[in-house]
Order: structure tokens, then C-alpha cells, then sequence
């Protein structure tokens, strides 16, 4: 039997990291061959070698990114107002029943509101500024997220809790000693995976409403079918993810070294 | 035969619309180490952390040093089988956790007592090791540690080593009989386990399937003495004293295991 393909058998890292490089570099080389060769019309695909142009031209004459940079800090602001809210009211919302029982109704039935649906009426309330774009994340990460918040402070051992109160806990000691650390882990992948989410719901805004950011230049690109300049707004976008989340997943691992 | 240093007095508790505790006289002394005995799910627990506060008694009431017994405080300490210890703190960090709402020590006799008890405990060589990297009948001394460093008088103990393997859990017996006389705490230890009653109380109570009644109480003490090694396991009196209590329990507690 092939060691690689031992089942649920572990490779070494090196050939990990190789296999997941090679699988990506074949699947540009097949991309950028059939543009090269004429199978697609480079109109619908174009190769690589042209989007990396006009991502390079972009970036030196049509302010590529600044523009990444003004949805990234969109994102940003949206994200951290929603989880500076979202944290304590969700932990409220488990460690006090009648605060979740007042509460979740609402926030669930807000939650399957679809935030595309919502665009129109956010520009009634809040014209095309920058507060409709806030808005709007907001709105798609803060009900989500409270109800993961919810779930996570749930979700922590009653021992634990015990523990602390036959020391001599009073209850907000608790809640910050150990009900807020024992959390930690899951609380910041969850907010990890929202941050992902903000994404989505900014190029949903920037489509509509905006004249500047991502979405915005993807918009102007494909009204005059400039193809390659769609495809380099697009991977620009899953490259500031990709770091992001490496960021976010290296900083998880030096903040919860006991996991 | 005992000075009531904690007294059950008619206690019962219901927790709707199910009995669980039936009316319950029981006076504990000073420095004993009690076992409740009974079948799973028979209550047992719940009197136990009715000491501690944990839960309240529907009628009746619970006196500690002549004093009603309320919410829970240091002086009534938690050992649980499992999430014991916690996860995001190293050893010492959890045995310093007793003394975190303690305002009575300086840092330095803080730290102090942490050395002594890491001593008691014998995990010295562990003290910087996150509770997921020691086995877990360590994990559980670690508990038993912070719980004494915390200064209580009572050790409450809910099944603590019913998770371990058969020999990590007569160490910790031998180890715990060894801790509880030389730190002379009262314990209350919770078991559904025949043979560690009898190894390691002064005083079994037994109790019937729920609602938890009281069906016998056996002075083990008077019979096998304080003293307890690994040898005693072995020894007829051991036996005899084991073979009297599963069959009391058998018989009168209707436990049909």
C-alpha cells in the first residue's frame, strides 16, 4: 500500500504543502493554455499572464490599492462594531436566561433577513454614504454572530463555573475568569469565520452604492467587459482573505498554546 | 458518636415534578471522611451539592458549624470528575485559581502555598504543564490541590476518580486517605463504586434508587481502622466488610445492577 494514500494516514508536511502547490500551479497551466491556445475566447477566460497584467497596471495607474484599502477598513469598522456588540450581548444572553428570552426571537428572525434584500431600504435610511455600506455588514455579521457568541458562552462546562464559585467567585468574576476564557478559542474562530462573511456582504454594498472599493472597480470593469480587470478585483479580494485568515489562525495558535 | 459539625436536618428536594431527595437526617463530624454510596442517579450527588450551595434544599435545612449553610463559598470545595481542572492555566496557574478571590494572603504566601501543595500533590516536575499534556489522575490531584489551596473546610467530592483506570485509581485513594489526614478536612465523597467506599471512609452511607434515602450507615473505621495501604485490599476483613456492603446494597437499596 502507498503510504500517501494510507487511510486517514498522515503524509509528512513537506509533501503536504508540496501536493497542495502543485494541484494550484497545474490548474493556472491548464487556465493559461487554453486561453493561449484559443479554446475559450479570452473575452469570457482570459489567461493568467493577461489578468496579472492588468492587475499590475491597475495597481500603478488606476489606484488598485487604495481601493482594496478603503473596503478593507470598511470591513474592518463594520466588523468590530458588530463584535464589540455582539461579544458582551451575547454572553449576556446565555448567562442570563431572560436576557437570551427577550432577545433571541428577534435576533433570529432578523438573522434570515437577506441582507441583498435590505440594500434598498438602507439607501432610503441612509443614503449612498459610507454609513449604508456600515450598515449593511453590520447587519449580515451582528445577528449571526450574537447567537454564535450565545452558543460558545453556552457551551462552557457548568463544572467550570462551579469550580469557581466554590472559591469564592462572585458572578462577574466568573463571568470574565473563566466563563470569557474558557470561550476564547471558539470565540475567535467564530469571529474569524464572520470577518470572512463582512466580505460578502461588502461587495453586495460596494455593487450598489459606492464609488470606490473592490466591488466598485469590479462593477466599472464589467460594464465594459475589461474581463481581466473583473478577474483581478476578484483575486485581489482572496488574497487579502487568504492573509487574513493566516493572520488570524497564526494569532489563534500563539493565544491558545494549552489546545 | 459524632459533635454535628454538618447536620442534615429533614431535608428533602424535589426538582419538579421529580423527588429526587427523600426526608434526610444526617450529622457528619468533624474531619470525617464520609462516603455516599448508592446507585447511579439516585440522588446522592444532589445532597452533596446542596453543602455546597450548588443546589438548594426544597424543605428542610443544612448546618455547617451550627450555621445555615447558603450560596456557595470557598469554604465548601468542588471536586468533579470531569472538566476538573482548567484547560487555559498550567498546573500551578490551577492551583493558584483557589486563592485568586482570596484577599487575606499576600502574593508571596500565595505562591508559597502553591509550592506546598504542588509538593503535597507530588507534580512538582509539572508545574508549568497545561492540563492537557498530564495524564488524568494527575489532572484530578491538580483539582484536589487547588481545592486545599483554596483553605476549605470541606472537601466535596463527586465521584473524582470515576473516570481513571484501575490503578491510577487505588494510588489516588491511597493518596487521598494519606492528603485528607494530614490536612484533617471533612469529606464528603460521592460513589457509586463499593470497594472505594470501603477503602477509603471512615463512615459509608448508603442510600437507596431515587428519591435518596438513607438505607444503612457503616462505620468502617470501627472495623478496618483508620489506617489504609494497598495491603488492606487484599486482607479477609477488607473482603468481608466489601462483600456485607454489596450485598446490603443489593438487597436493600433495589439496585437492580
Amino acid at each position: 500500500m502507498n503510504p500517501l494514500f494510507a487511510f486517514r494516514g498522515r503524509p509528512a508536511p513537506s509533501v503536504e504543502i508540496l501536493c497542495g502547490v502543485v494541484f494550484a500551479v497545474a490548474l493556472i497551466a491548464i487556465w493559461e493554455a487554453a486561453s493561449d491556445l484559443g479554446w475559450i475566447a479570452p473575452t469570457f477566460l482570459p489567461s493568467p499572464s493577461r489578468v496579472a497584467a492588468a492587475t499590475w497596471t491597475m495597481v500603478t495607474h488606476q489606484n488598485l490599492l487604495w481601493h482594496a484599502g478603503v473596503s478593507t477598513v470598511r470591513v474592518w469598522v463594520a466588523f468590530l462594531i458588530a463584535a464589540a456588540m455582539a461579544v458582551p450581548i451575547g454572553i449576556l444572553m446565555s448567562s442570563y436566561r431572560i436576557v437570551g428570552a427577550t432577545l433571541e426571537p428577534t435576533i433570529d428572525f432578523i438573522r434570515y433577513l437577506p441582507v441583498p434584500a435590505l440594500v434598498p431600504l438602507s439607501i432610503i435610511w441612509f443614503g449612498i454614504g459610507e454609513e449604508t455600506k456600515i450598515f449593511l455588514l453590520w447587519l449580515g455579521t451582528f445577528f449571526q454572530l450574537v447567537l454564535l457568541v450565545a452558543d460558545d458562552a453556552r457551551r462552557v462546562p457548568h463544572e467550570y463555573v462551579e469550580i469557581a464559585r466554590t472559591l469564592g467567585g462572585g458572578s462577574r468574576a466568573v463571568l470574565v475568569d473563566v466563563v470569557f476564557r474558557a470561550m476564547g478559542p471558539t470565540l475567535v474562530d467564530n469571529l474569524r469565520i464572520t470577518l470572512g462573511w463582512c466580505w460578502t456582504y461588502l461587495i453586495i454594498a460596494e455593487i450598489v452604492a459606492a464609488d470606490s472599493g473592490l466591488g466598485f472597480v469590479i462593477w466599472s470593469a464589467r460594464r465594459f467587459v475589461k474581463t481581466p480587470e473583473v478577474m483581478a478585483g476578484v483575486i485581489v479580494i482572496g488574497i487579502i482573505g487568504l492573509v487574513t485568515d493566516q493572520i488570524l489562525r497564526a494569532l489563534h495558535r500563539r493565544m491558545f498554546r494549552y489546545l | 458518636m459524632s459533635d454535628g459539625y454538618l447536620r442534615f436536618e429533614s431535608v428533602t428536594k424535589r426538582f419538579e415534578p421529580i423527588q429526587v431527595v427523600a426526608e434526610t437526617d444526617l450529622s457528619i463530624a468533624r474531619n470525617d471522611f464520609v462516603v455516599f454510596l448508592g446507585p447511579s442517579g439516585c440522588g446522592k450527588t444532589t445532597l452533596m451539592r446542596m453543602v455546597g450551595g450548588l443546589d438548594t434544599p426544597t424543605s428542610g435545612r443544612i448546618l455547617l458549624d451550627d450555621r445555615l449553610v447558603g450560596a456557595p463559598d470557598r469554604r465548601r470545595g468542588m471536586v468533579f470528575q470531569s472538566y476538573s481542572s482548567f484547560p487555559w492555566l498550567t498546573v500551578a496557574g490551577n492551583i493558584a485559581f483557589g486563592m485568586r478571590y482570596r484577599d487575606d494572603l499576600r502574593a508571596a504566601e500565595k505562591a508559597e502555598r502553591v509550592d506546598h501543595y504542588l509538593g503535597l500533590i507530588g507534580l512538582e516536575a509539572f508545574a508549568d504543564h497545561y492540563p492537557n499534556r498530564i495524564s488524568g489522575g494527575m489532572r484530578q490531584r491538580v483539582a484536589i490541590a487547588r481545592t486545599l489551596a483554596a483553605g476549605s473546610d470541606i472537601l466535596l467530592m463527586d465521584e473524582p476518580f470515576g473516570a481513571l483506570d484501575a490503578l491510577t485509581r487505588e494510588r489516588l485513594q491511597v493518596e487521598l486517605r494519606r492528603v485528607q489526614l494530614h490536612e484533617a478536612k471533612t469529606t464528603i465523597f460521592v460513589t457509586h463504586d463499593v470497594e472505594e467506599a470501603v477503602f477509603l471512609a471512615d463512615r459509608i452511607v448508603v442510600f437507596s434508587q431515587r428519591p435518596a434515602r438513607i438505607v444503612a450507615e457503616i462505620d468502617v473505621t470501627g472495623r478496618l481502622g483508620a489506617d489504609r495501604s494497598l495491603d488492606l485490599r487484599e486482607s479477609r476483613p477488607f473482603f468481608e466488610l466489601r462483600n456485607e456492603v454489596l450485598h446490603l446494597i443489593r438487597h436493600e437499596s433495589g439496585d437492580p445492577a
